[in-house]
């Protein structure tokens, strides 16, 4: 039943920026839904808005107008709690850099999430060991992140995102940082967990090479929807 | 932090024990707890204005467990060959005396009175060097009696003492009561009673007990008896409190800055833990936790530190060698100074410390629990 209706609805999104007497429009009235098991991308020029909708979609930030809902759930109608929970429990967040607590090993930031949600140590283990190795990491498990490199720190930061099985991974320019090698190589686990694991991936970016693996692109211009192309 | 814990066990340990030393300096080997005089007496220190009925005071005082004996006290002169001194005479009860002044402990040569040998006196430090007589020679002694006629004798010189106190050094001469009484004709009667409380009975509890049995008698604490020396150990022990405050200021300075930089260095992760769904509670508890394991350790070494030292310095003391003799405003100093060592000369730095390092967390724990995310992860 809940694989029909929509993971994301965004209704006439607005988020306003005031700095001082200025206002920055960063979504003006944004339209846009994401269905489970979708792997999007969202482009655009620099300053288009892309951060900001991610940022509101994850309940981070909250929109200035309209109406998002996750789940069917509207998060407007949330507590600063409820949103905190809802973050932990059904998203996954991927961000362009510092991901990694740098104290903690590959495995701990990997586990982290489902530590927040309680889950036993056993579980625990059986569930991160597996999806560690499913990104490459087999025997990196205890490193720290200054011992791995940018690609293999964002790989963790897949397998957190991805641990505690939420509706829908958020990823910002999760390649940004990285050489078109390492991104590929990102791009292929995303796409892996996806098609294995029906793992729903909402990310944004403005190169390329990424748009072109994904399934559908939204395209952003000036906070609105401008095109939004599905391929097969 | 250790550091500063280390100093502060050490300075409370040492400046508690200076204190606690010349406060039992001025009672165990001056004044006593209390001194009861006649009501005149110390406006007029005269031969004649005495307790009469003395021993009936002193029964019921030591029914009620003070300690206290009786003295006789005169002026005069004392002459040894060609020199010559004004001097304090001081008749005692020996045996009940020893209970109340620890002056029979502190001999530098010699021996303390014998009740046996009437003819014995003991003398001050000061007055036996002015007189140039050692123990064993004899000093004539000059003054007025009850009865208004020339009050003479010679006596031997048994023992000299230690620095007690300045009027003691310069003039004490102290004989048996019995002694006194026929050199000055006075059979009954006595001129002052000093009292000791028990250990458990606080000073102001103690006088108005001793005033209670005392009416008619002028009653005096230390306190009353030393002013100076009473507020200057009170502003000692001000400054002692002082000098605390100030350092835990600046720990506490310390720990605040050292935590604001904790957090603006690690805002990015700390953005990333909100988004994650770590609640500002979870954050609050991780600042503090790592703050519980900073200040463990760090008094962990502090007392590590500091117990030793202090061990050292409570068993061992540091030779004052140039001080001893001198005194601090009349008070003799001992000649090693020491330290006090009990649970209090640690617990109390140690609490303040947790005290001080808790608040100073909490203001960059609040920031750091209530950061926004979206702004933290972006920060650049
Ligand atoms: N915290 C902020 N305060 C003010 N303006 C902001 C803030 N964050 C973003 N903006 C503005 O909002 C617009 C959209 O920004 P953003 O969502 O970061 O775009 P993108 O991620 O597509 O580059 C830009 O014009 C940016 O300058
Ligand atoms: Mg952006």
């Amino acid at each position: 039943m809940e694989s029909h209706s929509p993971v994301v609805v965004c209704k006439e999104v607005t988020r306003v920026y005031r700095q001082g007497s200025q206002e920055v429009h960063a979504l003006r009235g944004l339209n846009m839904e994401v269905a489970v098991g979708e792997f999007t991308a969202i482009c655009g020029p620099s300053g288009s808005g892309k951060t900001t909708l991610l940022n509101v979609i994850g309940a981070l930030d909250r929109p200035s107008g309209g109406q998002v809902l996750l789940e069917g759930r509207d998060l407007a109608a949330l507590s600063q709690r409820e949103r905190s929970h809802l973050r932990r429990d059904r998203i996954g967040f991927v961000f362009q850099a510092y991901n990694l607590m740098p104290v903690l090993t590959a495995y701990e930031n990997a586990e982290m999430v489902l530590a927040l949600q309680g889950v036993d140590i056993e579980e625990r283990r059986e569930r991160v060991e597996g999806l560690l190795a499913d990104v490459g990491l087999a025997g990196m498990e205890h490193r720290t992140p200054d011992e791995l490199s940018g690609g293999q720190q964002q790989r963790v930061a897949i397998a957190r995102a991805i641990a505690a099985d939420p509706a829908v991974v958020l990823a910002d320019e999760p390649t940004a940082n990285l050489d078109s090698e390492n991104a590929t190589n990102l791009l292929d686990i995303m796409e892996q967990q996806n098609r294995e694991r029906r793992v729903t991936f909402l990310f944004s970016t403005h190169d390329p090479r990424v748009m072109e693996r994904a399934r559908r692109i939204v395209r952003v211009v000036d906070g609105r929807v401008e095109t939004d192309e599905r391929r097969t | 932090m250790s550091f500063a814990l280390w100093t502060m066990i050490l300075y409370s340990g040492l400046m508690s024990w200076y204190l606690r030393d010349m406060e039992a300096t001025i009672v165990d080997l001056e004044v006593g707890d209390l001194q009861v005089h006649a009501l005149d007496y110390r406006d007029d220190p005269s031969l004649h204005t005495r307790i009469d009925d003395a021993e009936a005071l002193l029964q019921q005082l030591r029914a009620a467990g003070y300690r206290a004996t009786a003295r006789l006290l005169a002026h005069g002169l004392a002459a040894a060959d060609e020199s010559s001194a004004g001097v304090a005479f001081f008749g005692i009860d020996v045996p009940s005396d020893a209970q109340v002044s620890l002056v029979h402990e502190h001999l530098l040569e010699g021996s303390w009175l014998d009740p046996a040998d009437s003819h014995g006196v003991v003398l001050g430090r000061r007055l036996a060097r002015m007189l140039a007589v050692d123990p064993g020679e004899e000093i004539v002694v000059l003054s007025q009696g009850t009865d208004g006629a020339m009050a003479a004798d010679l006596f031997n010189v048994r023992g000299i003492l230690e620095n007690v106190g300045p009027e003691v050094d310069r003039g004490g001469v102290f004989m048996p009561a019995a002694t006194f009484r026929e050199l000055f004709v006075l059979p009954t009667g006595v001129h002052q009673i000093v009292v000791r409380r028990p250990a458990d009975t606080e000073l102001d509890v103690a006088a108005e007990a001793v005033r209670a049995a005392a009416s008619g008698l002028d009653v005096r604490t230390w306190r009353d008896l030393m002013p100076t020396l009473a507020s200057f150990m009170d502003s000692a022990r001000g400054a002692l409190v002082m000098m605390v405050v100030i350092v835990y200021v600046a720990i506490a300075v310390l720990v605040l800055n050292a935590m604001l930089m904790t957090v603006f260095e690690r805002i990015r992760e700390l953005g990333v833990l909100k988004a994650l769904g770590v609640s500002p509670g979870g954050i609050l508890g991780l600042m503090f936790a790592e703050m519980v394991i900073v200040t463990a350790m760090a008094i962990a070494l502090g007392v590590a530190l500091g117990a030793p030292t202090l061990h050292y310095l409570a068993t061992e003391g540091f030779e004052l060698t140039s001080l001893a003799g001198t005194s601090v405003m009349g008070v003799a100093m001992s000649s090693t100074w020491h330290a006090d060592m009990s649970a209090e000369t640690f617990a109390v730095p140690i609490g303040v410390l947790i005290l001080i390092v808790t608040l100073a967390t909490s203001y960059p724990a609040l920031k750091a629990a209530f950061i926004d995310p979206v702004r933290a992860i972006h920060h650049r």
